[in-house]
């Protein structure tokens, strides 16, 4: 295992395409922070400010989830691309061992990101607070929540990209699903014929995930009506389903040929 | 030593390798030869498990999952730009090294070797074919493997190139290491092979040594030229055993004009000696008309000649070449399954298992060696 993990490592950092992500993932990151701290500079800090600083946005950030998940799909869609899958196998055949090092060295990427980006927030919050802010009610859960939302991100484009073989298709399912397919749903289930829908809204994955950041309850703020589950059944939610399709990437990873 | 067993493939209703088994043994280069599509590669990937299938290749004994580190036991490069683009070569190589446990120095010392020290940071999506396949034979010897499995390394080389690689590759298997070259090329095979692998759509033809190759797919012939070619045609039918045919070929590939007319003239001229050898001189014996005549020795059809007052222009033996029993062999590979395959080679195998083709899978396959365990 060691070996694999090894192997893993020297990939993921060998990779120029690595270092862009998690610069350009960070950089923005903190980009919104800094537009929302300057923003709010007058108004007194509370822990929902607080927590949108620190994340880039609570549960609009995206940005380091998805370019984590990016960094996901290249662990096993370029391997698939560029044919090294090829010369891999060669060097470690055991497949469980192989994806198993790659889910261990994309989550300690996903950590080591969010950890980094958490200090670099905090640093340009402070700035204008001047104080550092307290770690209670949301943020104690915010935080962690962060760390398991994109932990789940970047298994996510793994298995998804380990599923399709291949970096397109793994990129454009998990750009096209949340943006497009679960919006459509939302959106569907507002047809008042159609509002069957808005008990299965809850369970929609990503909209689920981003309960992970959530800082205070739902506001449907015109849109459908309806109750998430909690911050952690959702994350659940989003766990359950990135728990299935890597599952099924993985059965056929170790059936089919390589 | 590897050793392959009923290995089988079949992508949906087609066979892609049908009951392969034969064996590869150490210290000597085996080729192993088929045309595009006879399932070189397929075979090669069952062997290192990279793909599901029928059948059982062992390492010296070993199951190549079950090896700890296998690279450094086996070097194997299937694909030729089984690489990041954007990894350096030295990279590529380091990352294999860090998942075999192999040091990096290693990898600075096998790019020395295949000559690619000067390009070892640069970027590997420039590289041309040839680039590609040191790089290739570089990831192989990484580990400094007993045994090398090496799909089409050729490909790509420029002449000096091949000829390096076919050093090489001797020089390794002088070194008691066990290695197998797939090619389509018979020619490359020709000079770097000790034994060959020989197979077509999937099922063997051939498994022993190149000159036994040569014995059982070749029928020498004899090819004659004669301006009285239909006469002597004639003649040549009536002989037991011997079967004629015209060649064509000359006026095919025809020397342009002057030749077009010399034919002409020699045609009209088969009565006329006078003319045709005007013509002939014009035009080299390319003109006469010729034949090819299998199942006759050359003394004999040049006896029958003169017996019958029939000039000859030319007489001479055709030896088979390597390419032409190649040719022979995978043409009609159904074909000569069924005739010469299943009698085991002439001559061809005292030094190597029996050919083991069709008869599938629990046939033992020759002397198994020891040590499986």
């Amino acid at each position: 295992m060691s070996s694999a993990l090894r192997f893993e490592w020297v990939r993921l950092r060998t990779l120029r395409s690595t270092y862009w992500l998690v610069g350009i993932g960070l950089l923005i990151t903190a980009g919104v922070a800094f537009i929302i701290a300057y923003a709010t500079r007058n108004e007194p800090l509370d822990a929902d400010i607080a927590a949108q600083v620190l994340t880039g946005g609570a549960d609009f950030a995206t940005f380091i989830p998805v370019f984590t998940a990016i960094i996901g799909i290249f662990s096993t869609g370029h391997e698939y691309r560029h044919g090294t899958i090829q010369p891999t196998l060669t060097a470690i055949p055991q497949r469980s061992r192989l994806l198993i090092a790659k889910i261990i060295m994309v989550s300690l990427c996903a950590v080591v990101v969010v950890a980094l980006s958490l200090v670099i927030n905090l640093a340009i919050g402070m700035i204008f607070w001047g104080e550092v802010p307290s770690f209670g009610e949301p943020l104690n859960e915010v935080i962690p929540g962060y760390f398991v939302l994109v932990v789940l991100y970047g298994i996510c484009g793994l298995a998804l990209a380990q599923l399709f073989r291949g970096v397109p298709s793994a990129i454009v399912v998990l750009l096209v699903t949340p943006l497009l397919v679960e919006g459509l749903i939302s959106g569907l289930s507002l047809v008042p014929a159609l509002d069957w829908l808005q008990p299965a809204l809850k369970f929609l994955p990503f909209s689920a995930g981003a309960r992970l950041l959530a800082t205070g309850p739902y506001d449907p703020q015109g849109g459908p009506d309806f109750d998430f589950l909690s911050r952690w059944a959702s994350g659940g939610v989003f766990a359950a389903f990135v728990a299935i399709i890597l599952a099924v990437a993985w059965y056929l990873f170790k059936k089919r040929d390589a | 030593m590897i050793t392959a067993q009923g290995l089988y493939k079949r992508y949906g209703a087609k066979v892609a390798v049908d009951h392969l088994s034969f064996e590869v043994r150490p210290g000597m280069v085996t080729g192993f030869l088929g045309p595009n599509g006879a399932g070189k590669s397929t075979t090669m990937r069952l062997m290192l498990d990279l793909d599901n299938g029928g059948g059982e290749t062992l390492f010296d004994g070993r199951r190549f999952g079950t090896i700890r580190h296998p690279m450094r036991e086996i070097g194997a490069v299937l694909e030729s730009k089984a690489f990041h683009p954007t990894r350096t070569a030295r990279n590529h190589l380091r990352m294999l090294a860090a998942g075999s446990g192999i040091p990096f120095s290693r990898a600075d010392e096998v790019l020395e070797f295949v000559g690619l020290t000067d390009v070892r940071n640069k970027k590997p999506k420039g590289f041309s074919l040839g680039m590609a396949q040191r790089l290739g034979l570089a990831q192989a010897l990484l580990g400094d493997p007993q045994t090398l499995i090496l799909d089409e390394p050729a490909n790509g080389l420029d002449p000096s190139g091949i000829h390096w690689l076919r050093t090489v590759l001797k020089s390794l298997a002088d070194q008691g290491r066990t290695i197998f070259v797939s090619s389509h090329l018979l020619s490359e095979m020709a000079l770097m092979a000790d034994q060959l692998v020989v197979i077509g759509r999937g099922t063997m033809i051939y498994n022993g040594d190149v000159d036994g190759f040569v014995r059982n797919f070749t029928q020498a012939s004899v090819v004659v030229r004669s301006p009285q070619a239909a006469q002597l045609a004639e003649l040549l039918r009536r002989v037991d055993g011997a079967t004629v045919e015209e060649l064509t070929e000359n006026v095919r590939h025809g020397v342009a004009a002057a030749v077009a007319a010399a034919a002409d003239g020699a045609d009209a001229a088969v009565a006329d000696a006078a003319v045709a050898e005007d013509a002939v001189r014009a035009a080299g014996s390319a003109l006469s008309p010729g034949l090819r005549v299998s199942g006759m020795e050359t003394a004999a059809v040049g006896e029958l000649a003169f017996q019958n007052g029939i000039l000859l222009h030319e007489l001479a033996t055709q030896t088979a070449s390597l390419e032409a029993a190649f040719m022979t062999a995978t043409g009609e590979s159904v074909e000569y399954r069924a005739h010469d395959l299943d009698e085991a080679p002439p001559g061809g195998p005292q030094d190597g298992p029996p050919a083991a083709p069709p008869v599938p899978p629990s046939q033992p396959g020759g002397p198994t060696p020891g040590g499986a365990a």
